[in-house]
Parts: structure tokens; sequence; C-alpha cells
């Protein structure tokens, strides 16, 4: 799909694979694990604790130019949907060569309903253009 | 940018940064860098959590 996923951390690299090695969880894992260890990028995206030298759990989508798309950020005791991450990714795949059409709440992926030329004439009649 | 400026915002370009990594595929240590996923027009999804050996 022409994405990397990459895990940070403000562990080593070396803790990295002694826990990527022991947890069985994790055995089939293909991402790379960075390590932020003085916590600089968790602190460039606004999810460093300072309290604690943890980063949150935070998920950031950088297209090809580097912008920054999406960012979902929970506290400590809440997980990510892995299923909702890669929706929204489809869908900026899929804006990135549609770029005149916007993806709904519902859009899931290439071939459900998108809105298209959003302009005037859609401006209270979204539910028509969802239905149409 | 600098270490104490504030937290990057939607639409924003990321500017480049690398971080050491451990990469299980090639069961060895490597490099991330941003600027070489521009270079070779790769998407990127950055994914922070607390730390290892907790319960993601």
């Amino acid at each position: 799909m022409g994405c990397d996923i990459v895990t940070v951390s403000t562990d080593t690299q070396f803790v990295h694979l002694a826990w990527q090695r022991s947890e069985k969880e994790l055995a089939g894992v293909r991402y790379a694990m960075a390590a932020d260890r003085t916590g600089r990028i968790a602190r460039m995206f606004g999810v460093y604790d300072e309290g604690s030298g943890h980063a949150l759990r935070g998920t950031f989508m950088l297209n090809p130019e580097g912008k920054l798309l999406n960012m979902e950020m929970n506290f400590y005791n809440l997980g990510r949907n892995i299923d909702e991450l890669m929706r929204k990714f489809k869908a900026n795949v899929y804006m990135t060569k549609k770029t005149n059409e916007v993806c709904p709440s519902k859009w899931k992926d290439e071939g459900d309903k998108t809105l298209k030329d959003p302009g005037a004439a859609m401006v209270g009649k979204v539910h028509e253009a969802l239905q149409g | 940018m600098s270490d104490t400026a504030g937290a990057l915002r939607l639409g924003q370009v990321v500017p480049d940064f690398e971080l050491p990594t451990y990469d299980p595929v090639k069961g060895d240590f490597g490099t991330f860098s941003l600027e070489n996923q521009r270079k070779k027009g790769r998407w990127t999804i950055l994914f922070f959590y607390p730390a290892d050996f907790t319960f993601v």
C-alpha cells in the first residue's frame, strides 16, 4: 500500500529487540520499532507525558510529502482500533487520487458512497447527495 | 524546529527527523528517516505507545 507503520516509545531499540523476541504476541511484527529516548519526537507531536517520561497513545498519519493528515490520541488505558486506522488510511489514499471527492463517516472502501464536488449546490442537501 | 515549539497541527508538513529502530523483519537495528520516506514517496503511520513490556 506504499505505507510504513513505525511504532515509537521512549524505550531504547535494545529493549524493543528484547520485548519483540520474548513476547509471543509480537512474533509476527513486520514494522520498525523506533526509540525516542529523549521524547523529542513525542513532544513534537504533543504526546509526551512530562510527568512519567512516557509517550501517550497517539497515532499520526503522514502523506508522502510529510504532511500530517490525521491524529488520534488516547490516554493510557484505551487501545486503538486498527480497523478505523486502516479506514482512514484507505480514505486518505483514495482522496489523493480523487481530489474532487470527500469520504463521509460511513465510507469504508473504494466503491462506497462519497460526496463529489461538494459546493454551493450541496449546502443543505447532504442527505440527498448521500442517497443519490 | 526547536525542542520547545508547540505541537504539530493537521495540515502542517512535519519537519524531518530520524530515530534509531529495531527492525524485526531484518532482525537488526536501523534508522527511521522521514526525509527518506519523502524521497521514496511512502506514507507513514507513527504509532506512539507508553512503554515496552506493558499491556498495549
